[in-house]
């Protein structure tokens, strides 16, 4: 019977270098082996040379998986897609750098891993500012990336839907959230809702109501820290002139919002302005002092949600003042 | 109750019922085994004691309560249940709902012990609104545009109602989603095996499947091991709907919901007896379960949602290899 190997054993120091001698010898001949027995094909120089039956069987292998190769046969649990994902990462990082000139301001306030709530104010009729907190925090931090939620009307919306899923998106519902951080991924909420997306251009960085605490509450049920991120300029990218309900209410939509460009030009006008955005981190709101059951504590709750709603707003206003004008 | 030695089970022709029958005689040979259906379903295992059994007629309580006595049942399987609608309604709610109401009272009279009815996380329904994971606390909304499915959520009211009547009872619900694999057959499988299988437009939710082994296997452990409650019966992980039909190697139709419910309308109720909601919003929404509880109590599925998937798909030779 042998015992465990003694490294310290006299002899011991010299071993690792002798294996790797050993190893490399016996790479070394492998790899001439390789050689001998599938030599390097000539560089085809000439026209003739073109291996055509080879194209014609790639062409068609090509074909047949048209389609299938852009995405993956996986998607995780929520529908997130990493092929697609990596996919759109150019489009995204063309958004990022060159069309919105994206400032990252407090990036290191992110607390090192495990789960964590993101909060920010809401605005534009497409999630882009979801889409761009959540890729600003993945191109900093490559293995951090949060899932942000959208709003039900958004999340079924035909052909908007499943993009926004295959991209990170999930439906905002607390099932979901305590789900997402239960599995200890982080999750990016967007507290004011429909209301955030629907406001008016004249009512812009005046954040809404933060709904009824739900956020506050899936912080205290789970035990995990809330960073406040205020987004400035993504409320200029859709400039909602008025709400226009009627015609929204025979297509089943929400609200109907009306921008310079949008019914003028049709989907077109979906477009957002290149307008310029501060993404500003807060200092995270821990809740570990708090007592287990203070998430059965409304008016705790409340007070928190206010706390949090004045954090976000102060960093909207950091980031308003800090801005030169709308364009730069 | 540990593990009984009688064993009934109701609807011996279904998929479950016949899949249940093998396993139970492979399991052990001191167990007894009866079957109550209304035909004596061919090539029938001759150590199984069948009793031919009409759940539509109107004292089929009391005929399966005399045959449960007689036998001396210990455990009840209740998978006397259609594979999928036809357009025959009222006679799919006398024997889904009324059926198992009858069973119920007979398993009350003859004081089973253990009672286990199969059911469908369809009951969940395709709602805009669900979360992405429905426990099996989340309330049965069903479809209105699907009769089996608000028979099912009637049965399994009814339950609950019986359940708490009759305490002593263990009682095991096993909601299943969709079933796949080499030899289960039903409307869906049937939908994905069309030549061109038309698919809303701009909609591509997730879908779980899971596989008819692990189904039977989740089925015989309830039936033979103490597991009260609600379990739901699903494979591990999804995939979303455009994935799945690329898998098979499918040519798809798409159709604009509009125009596909209204095409589709009288096809749709002449078979099923339902408008085409009743189905296509199941492939509209998501309608996906958690099934952690089920994974604790009867052990991890062998098969995930894409084995399951590309278990049928081989077995009908639906992929075109290149």
């Amino acid at each position: 019977m042998s015992g465990p190997i003694d490294l310290d054993a006299p002899g011991g120091a010299e071993r690792p270098d002798e294996l790797s001698a050993e190893l490399r010898e016996a790479l070394d001949g492998l790899r001439a082996e390789i050689r001998t027995r599938f030599p390097v094909r000539e560089p085809r120089a000439s026209f003739e040379r073109i291996d055509w039956m080879a194209l014609f069987q790639q062409l068609q292998r090509r074909l047949s998986t048209l389609g299938m190769s852009e995405r993956s046969g996986e998607v995780d649990e929520f529908g997130m897609d990493e092929i697609v994902l990596r996919r759109a990462r150019p489009l995204l990082d063309l958004l990022y750098e060159h069309y919105w000139r994206i400032e990252l301001h407090g990036i290191d306030r992110i607390p090192e891993s495990g789960p964590m709530l993101l909060v920010a104010n809401r605005s534009g009729l497409l999630p882009y500012d979801g889409l761009m907190v959540s890729h600003a925090i993945w191109r900093t931090r490559p293995e951090l990336r949060p899932r942000f939620m959208v709003a039900d009307w958004l999340i079924t919306l035909p052909f908007v839907q499943p993009y926004l899923a295959r991209l990170g998106g999930v439906r905002a519902c607390r099932e979901n959230a305590e789900r997402l951080i239960r599995t200890g991924e982080a999750v990016l909420v967007f507290p004011e809702g429909v209301k955030g997306a629907t406001k008016v251009f004249r009512e812009r960085y005046r954040l809404k109501r933060f709904g009824r605490g739900g956020v506050v509450r899936v912080a205290l049920e789970t035990r995990v820290p809330i960073i406040p991120i205020g987004i400035v300029g993504a409320e200029e990218a859709h400039p909602i002139l008025f709400r226009w309900d009627s015609p929204a209410r025979v297509m089943g939509l929400p609200f109907l919002p009306v921008t310079p460009t949008f019914p003028l030009f049709g989907p077109l006008g979906l477009l957002p302005l290149p307008t310029k955005w501060i993404i500003r981190i807060g200092e995270p709101i821990s809740i570990d002092h708090l007592a287990p059951d203070a998430a059965r504590d409304e008016l705790l709750i409340s007070r928190m949600n206010e706390e949090l709603r004045s954090e976000v707003q102060i960093l909207i206003d950091t980031g308003l003042s800090d801005r030169g004008s709308v364009w730069d | 109750m540990n593990s009984p030695g009688v064993i009934a089970i109701t609807g011996l022709g279904t998929f479950l019922g016949r899949a249940l029958v093998a396993r139970l005689l492979q399991h052990s040979s001191n167990l007894r085994i009866v079957g109550l259906d209304l035909r004596r379903p061919f090539r029938l295992d001759p150590l199984v004691r069948f009793h031919s059994v009409d759940l539509t007629e109107p004292t089929a309580n009391i005929r399966v309560a005399e045959v449960l006595a007689e036998e001396r049942a210990e455990a009840v399987v209740h998978t006397a249940f259609r594979s999928e609608p036809t357009a025959d309604v009222e006679m799919d709610h006398e024997l889904e709902t009324i059926g198992s109401l009858h069973v119920m009272h007979a398993c009350a009279a003859a004081k089973v012990k253990r009672l286990v009815v199969t059911s469908s996380t369809m009951l969940y329904g395709p709602w805009p609104d669900n979360p992405n994971f429905l426990t099996e606390r989340h309330p049965l909304r069903g479809h209105p545009g699907s009769h089996s499915v608000a028979n099912r959520i009637q049965v399994e009211s009814l339950l609950a109602e019986w359940r708490a009547r009759n305490p002593d009872t263990e009682v095991t619900v096993l909601r299943n989603c969709w079933i796949f694999g080499p030899t289960y057959w039903d409307h869906v499988a049937r939908y994905f095996s069309r030549p061109l299988v038309p698919k809303l437009v701009g909609y591509d939710p997730l879908m779980q499947f899971v596989h008819e082994e692990d189904c039977i296997h989740a089925l015989l452990s309830a039936t033979l091991r103490k597991h009260p409650g609600v379990f739901n019966v699903v494979g591990r992980g999804v995939l979303p709907l455009s994935t799945v039909l690329r898998i098979a190697g499918k040519r798809i139709l798409p159709m604009p919901p509009p125009i596909l419910y209204r095409m589709a309308y009288y096809p749709s109720q002449g078979q099923t007896g339902d408008p085409p909601e009743g189905f296509y919003d199941y492939l509209r929404y998501l309608w996906v379960a958690d099934g952690q509880r089920g994974w604790d109590a009867f052990g991890e599925p062998v098969y995930t949602t894409r084995e399951a998937w590309l278990s049928f798909v081989s077995t009908r030779r639906m992929r075109r290899y290149r």
